[in-house]
């Protein structure tokens, strides 16, 4: 055995922790690797008129689940390619359908609405439970057994509530979608389950209208004197200043929706790890805002100077400084979990679940 | 044959999240696994072997499902190579660095050789099965918006244009399946002078254009033109192409925002009018000759819109970047070579 080899491994955190003691999940991928996959997935996409897409999105999982590890484990994907092509194929079909009949046939088109509205839901929880069953660790699989009648509680009815209400119910909404995938989900035997009330959702989203109203002021009180004076050069400086009244509120409006956006999901983020349980263990999430506005921003930026080619990098960046900002208090031996007994019979039935399930998320 | 290397590793077997310190050995073409409490043997060739993901632990997968996790990479290179392990193509392509510029090339050529003749040949081929309904529930839609925001109404005369319409529809279209055209006039407002067809045969035509045309024939040329566009389905073509186009960006920058996805898919646009200009020049000198015109009255008629277009330029007024008769140069002169 090498002696690399051999530090490596004593470098790995011990998995026989002390209860309590925090287990950082660690994220190995980096920009350079990622881009030789992901440009000879797109390669091969363009060649195939995007039939190897599904081959490509199984790689960069494989990919980035794999670069992440726990306790010295990595994670792992197994969703098969033929699912995943099936489920795309039915969503282009959808998604064709519904845009075509809505454009050319308004009535044709709100029962195509109508259909795929009491579709939609059913799909939806086959697609939750590909994802979960097609993802491990240690070997273990996780699973999801959510009801249909859930899933249409929380992908229909409360969409609509929310509607109806003006988005006033809508953080109810996130809190009930929320609890429907955590309390439902399962690594093999052991139970996840989801503490969070509706309240610090509401906080989370009226937080956000604030501060992009708040941005929207300061800004508008900096530029409107700065472009009075521009203008005010008279008509000779017409053109110039046309282009800066469009460019600079756009390039505002721009900056604050990105950060707003990095608010939200940082915050939703801690919210729903910080409250959510795996049997005994618990998960502590700790994502900055100002930090993932900052990566996003820089990234927004690289992206739009290299023509997407940073796209890879940018990918890696946030789900390093994602992942590494959760960890798992554990409370006991992470060893003790076992397979459940869907385990063997979905090992077994493997075929039957690839027939009916479906991957819809793109 | 000397000492099989030894590869540490993790072994899970699928049932719990035990994990079992174990060496991993290859004999003669059979993998063993030892470590505490783990003795098993399988034929290499039945076992899986995960694809090298840089430093992502690689995975040796046995029939039911148990598997090896190795994160010591240079082992493991060292047992495979031994055992003439070798991994796909396309795997090896990802991380070396000459076959991974080749690759970005070969996007960038493939999406332009795409975009640029693919497309618009499949465009082509598919839009006579669209059918006229389409068509018609489109310029429908674009005509109303044209009409609310762009356009208004001709302060023509009405007999002048019921003149004007009924000489363009005594003229007889002599080839192809025939879409049903009819003539539309219209004040062009900020347009100016212009014309443009819509895919259901409704061809508008400005009074500006009216005015700036030394006469009726010019009028028919320009009239021409456009029954060149709607007879070649242009419009629907377009349409077609833009949604490839628009449908491809959204998957490819489809992580940063749709707004992005939205710019280059319209300046991408305006670069497939020219071709197709051709073409509806093309079809209208063939029109104008077969009812005993010139086609000189279309390159004629495009002189004078160019001199039109200079003239508002200079004047500072507004030039507009969606020109939909560009590149009028060009044109002129491959009006005036057509035997």
């Amino acid at each position: 055995m090498s002696a690399a080899a051999s530090s490596d491994l004593e470098q790995a955190p011990a998995d026989s922790v002390a209860a309590g003691e925090p287990l950082p999940l660690s994220f190995t991928g980096r920009g350079a690797e990622y881009f030789g996959i992901w440009i000879v997935n797109l390669l091969l996409t363009v060649l195939t008129l995007g039939i190897y897409s599904a081959w490509a999105k199984v790689r960069r999982l494989q990919y980035f689940y794999r670069n992440t590890s726990l306790a010295g484990s990595a994670f792992d994907y197994h969703g098969s390619p033929v699912a995943i092509l099936k489920g795309r194929l039915l969503a282009l079909a959808l998604l064709v359908l519904y845009n075509v009949s809505t454009q050319f046939a308004p009535l044709f088109g709100a029962v195509v609405f109508l259909a795929l509205a009491a579709v939609f839901p059913w799909l939806l929880v086959r697609s939750l439970r590909f994802r979960a069953w097609n993802t491990s660790w240690r070997g273990l699989r996780f699973g999801f057994d959510g009801t249909d009648a859930g899933g249409y509680r929380v992908f229909l009815l409360w969409p609509l509530l929310t509607a109806i209400s003006f988005y006033l119910l809508g953080p109810f909404w996130h809190q009930r979608m929320a609890a429907y995938q955590r309390n439902h989900a399962r690594l093999g035997a052991t139970r996840f389950s989801f503490h969070g009330e509706v309240g610090p959702f509401y906080g989370i989203y009226i937080a956000a209208g604030l501060i992009f109203l708040g941005v929207l002021v300061v800004s508008g009180m900096v530029a409107v004197p700065v472009l009075r004076g521009l203008a005010g050069d008279g008509e000779g400086a017409f053109r110039a200043t046309l282009g800066q009244m469009t460019v600079l509120p756009l390039a505002v409006l721009g900056l604050a929706m990105l950060f707003v956006w990095s608010f939200v999901s940082a915050r939703l983020q801690n919210l729903m790890w910080n409250h959510t349980r795996l049997g005994e263990h618990r998960f502590e999430s700790r994502v900055r805002p100002l930090r993932l506005f900052a990566i996003i921003g820089t990234n927004f930026l690289a992206i739009v100077l290299t023509l997407g080619l940073f796209q890879p990098f940018a990918a890696v960046r946030v789900a390093r400084y994602r992942l590494e900002s959760v960890r798992v208090i554990a409370a006991g031996s992470l060893e003790e979990f076992t397979a459940g007994a869907q385990q063997a019979v979905a090992a077994t039935g493997e075929e039957a679940a690839e027939m009916f399930d479906v991957d819809l998320t793109l | 044959m000397s000492a099989a290397p030894e590869v540490p590793a993790h072994y899970h077997d699928g049932r719990s999240a035990r994990r079992f310190e174990v060496t991993l050995q290859v004999e003669d073409g059979v993998a063993h696994v030892t470590g505490e409490g783990v003795q098993r043997s399988a034929p290499l060739a039945s076992l899986r072997i995960s694809e090298p993901m840089g430093a992502a632990p690689r995975l040796i997968t046995f029939a039911d499902g148990a598997f090896c996790e190795v994160r010591d990479h240079a082992a493991l290179a060292r047992l495979l190579a031994a055992t003439g392990h070798r991994d796909r193509a396309h795997v090896r392509w990802q991380f070396a660095p000459r076959a991974v510029a080749l690759a970005v090339i070969g996007v960038a050529l493939l999406a332009l050789g795409i975009w640029r003749f693919a497309l618009p040949l499949a465009a082509q081929w598919v839009a006579p099965s669209i059918p006229e309904a389409v068509g018609q529930e489109l310029s429908a839609q674009v005509l109303e918006v044209l009409d609310a925001h762009l356009l208004g109404p001709s302060a023509l005369p009405e007999p002048r244009t019921r003149d004007l319409a009924a000489r363009f529809a005594a003229m007889p279209a002599s080839e192809g399946a025939q879409i049903p055209h009819r003539v539309l006039f219209r004040d062009g407002r900020r347009l100016g002078a212009n014309a443009f067809a819509l895919p259901d045969g409704s061809i508008v035509v400005t009074d500006q254009l009216l005015a700036l045309a030394a006469d009726d024939d010019q009028v028919m040329a320009v009239l021409g033109h456009e029954l060149g566009h709607v007879q070649e389905r242009h419009g629907l073509r377009l349409v077609l192409q833009g949604s490839m186009v628009a449908l491809f960006m959204t998957w490819y920058v489809g992580d940063v925002s749709t707004l992005l996805a939205a710019a280059p898919t319209v300046l991408i646009q305006a670069r497939y009018s020219r071709d197709m200009e051709r073409e509806a020049d093309a079809w209208a000198a063939r029109w104008l000759r077969a009812n005993g015109l010139s086609p000189l009255l279309l390159s004629g008629m495009l002189e004078r819109l160019e001199a039109a277009h200079r003239r508002a330029a200079s004047e500072g007024g507004e030039t507009g970047y969606l020109d939909s008769h560009p590149a009028s140069g060009d044109r002129i002169r491959a009006l005036r070579e057509i035997p």
